[in-house]
């Protein structure tokens, strides 16, 4: 129950930060060079860089995790971002407990 | 009574005496001291003549014998990094003009700042045209492998614009990059010409830096740009497999576009790698200092302080 709490608050307040809805986001082929081509604020890897930070200050604000997340190339699938967010929440979550 | 007759008011210069130096407190200067862009400019001019060096007498003193496979390779590779620089000057002196026609109407000082980093992007462009000859003079009258035009052309490429204060500590930091790789050239290598190369340069790319951390401060002392964008690029740079690992990383981007010179250095086959990660990690954190006024130390500190002035 927690996990897709989380899986859909993160996809939730990136989507927020990206400004643009869900389902041009989380599809299939979706890479993180693709999020800087479609968001219409975003122009380059550091705009993006802070739209996962702030999602990650939302995620500590919610849910008391401090997540960091290491570098990703920009081929990089959207899905396996989410993926690496949840195993970062679940490691800082295990080491607070 | 004509123009003629009126006596030449002789008028005090607001410029400080003594040895010419980097007006570090820009802002200040434009809107406290009353500096005119004349002032700036003539500041600018004779720091820039007082460090004039001659690229010809330098490569005069280095005995082309007595290189060894290393220092050639690091002159081969300086020479390749150099020719980035045109192009981002080139860019600085654009996105310069740009910002400051965009500020002339609300905020004339801010403008004022705009022009003078834009008036400085001339005397950085002609110093890096010295760093860029000789480094490739040197490579090529010591047999190395030539650099074809269509690598030179490449490595002109102009750099996507951004905000101006990522753009300037970008530059502040790629200048404190290069300068701590000369700084380590400079001890390996036992030609005392080449020695004095790599030290001069060094010198020269310390002073850039000084030069982009006075700029970026006082985009940020305007009240018009956030800290946060200074610490974003410290991030980037400083964060785990970074921009700062250069081309040690594992996968490196398909820019396509343009080419960070950092990610292009050969160093494979060499005993010898100019890194010295901690020793940049610390002149990033206080050039965030001098810039923000927020003091760092580590790069945790940095993503920590990055992610507090985000806010959700
Ligand atoms: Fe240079
Ligand atoms: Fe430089």
């Amino acid at each position: 129950m927690m996990k897709t709490d989380v899986q859909s608050y993160l996809r939730e307040k990136f989507a927020e930060h990206a400004g643009l809805p869900e389902d041009q986001l989380f599809g299939d082929d979706v890479t993180l060079a693709t999020v800087i081509a479609r968001s219409p604020r975003m122009t380059n890897s550091i705009d993006l860089m802070e739209a996962f930070a702030r999602t990650a200050n939302a995620l500590r604000k919610e849910y008391g995790a401090r997540v960091r997340l290491p570098a990703m190339p920009l081929d990089t699938p959207t899905t396996t971002v989410l993926k690496v967010f949840q195993e970062e929440f679940d490691r800082q979550r295990e080491a607070v407990a | 009574m004509t123009v003629m007759d009126v006596q030449p008011r002789i008028r005090r210069s607001t410029v400080p005496a003594g040895p010419p130096a980097i007006i570090t407190d820009l802002w200040a200067a434009l809107t406290e001291r009353g500096m005119s862009l004349v002032d700036v400019t003539w500041e600018q001019q004779r720091l820039h003549e007082s460090r004039r060096w001659s690229v010809v007498d330098m490569l005069a003193a280095v005995d082309l014998d007595s290189l060894t496979p290393t220092d050639r390779m690091l002159v081969w590779n300086a020479g390749r990094a150099e020719l980035t620089t045109k192009p981002g000057a080139d860019r600085l002196e654009r996105q310069a003009n740009a910002e400051c026609n965009r500020w002339r109407d609300t905020n004339p000082a801010l403008a004022s700042a705009m022009e003078a980093c834009g008036t400085w992007s001339r005397y950085w462009n002609e110093e890096e045209a010295h760093h860029e000859t000789v480094f490739n003079r040197l490579a090529d009258l010591s047999g190395m492998e030539p650099i074809d035009d269509e690598t030179f052309i490449n490595f002109r490429q102009v750099f996507p614009d951004d905000d101006m204060l990522r753009t300037l500590v970008l530059l502040a930091i790629s200048e404190i990059t290069a300068a701590v790789n000369y700084g380590q050239c400079q001890h390996v290598v036992a030609d005392p010409g080449l020695r004095r190369i790599f030290k001069q340069v060094a010198a020269d790319e310390i002073q850039h830096r000084n030069y982009f951390i006075a700029f970026a401060k006082a985009l940020v002392d305007s009240g018009e740009y956030h800290a946060k964008d200074a610490f974003a690029v410290a991030h980037l740079f400083l964060r785990e497999d970074g921009e700062l690992q250069g081309s040690a990383r594992d996968k490196l981007e398909e820019r396509g576009t343009h080419v960070n010179w950092w990610d292009q250095l050969e160093t494979k086959e060499m005993d010898f790698r100019p890194e010295a990660i901690e020793k940049k990690e610390q002149l990033v954190c206080s050039a965030l200092k001098k810039i923000t006024g927020i003091e760092v130390h580590t790069r945790e500190e940095v993503e920590d302080t990055w992610l507090d002035l985000l806010g959700s």
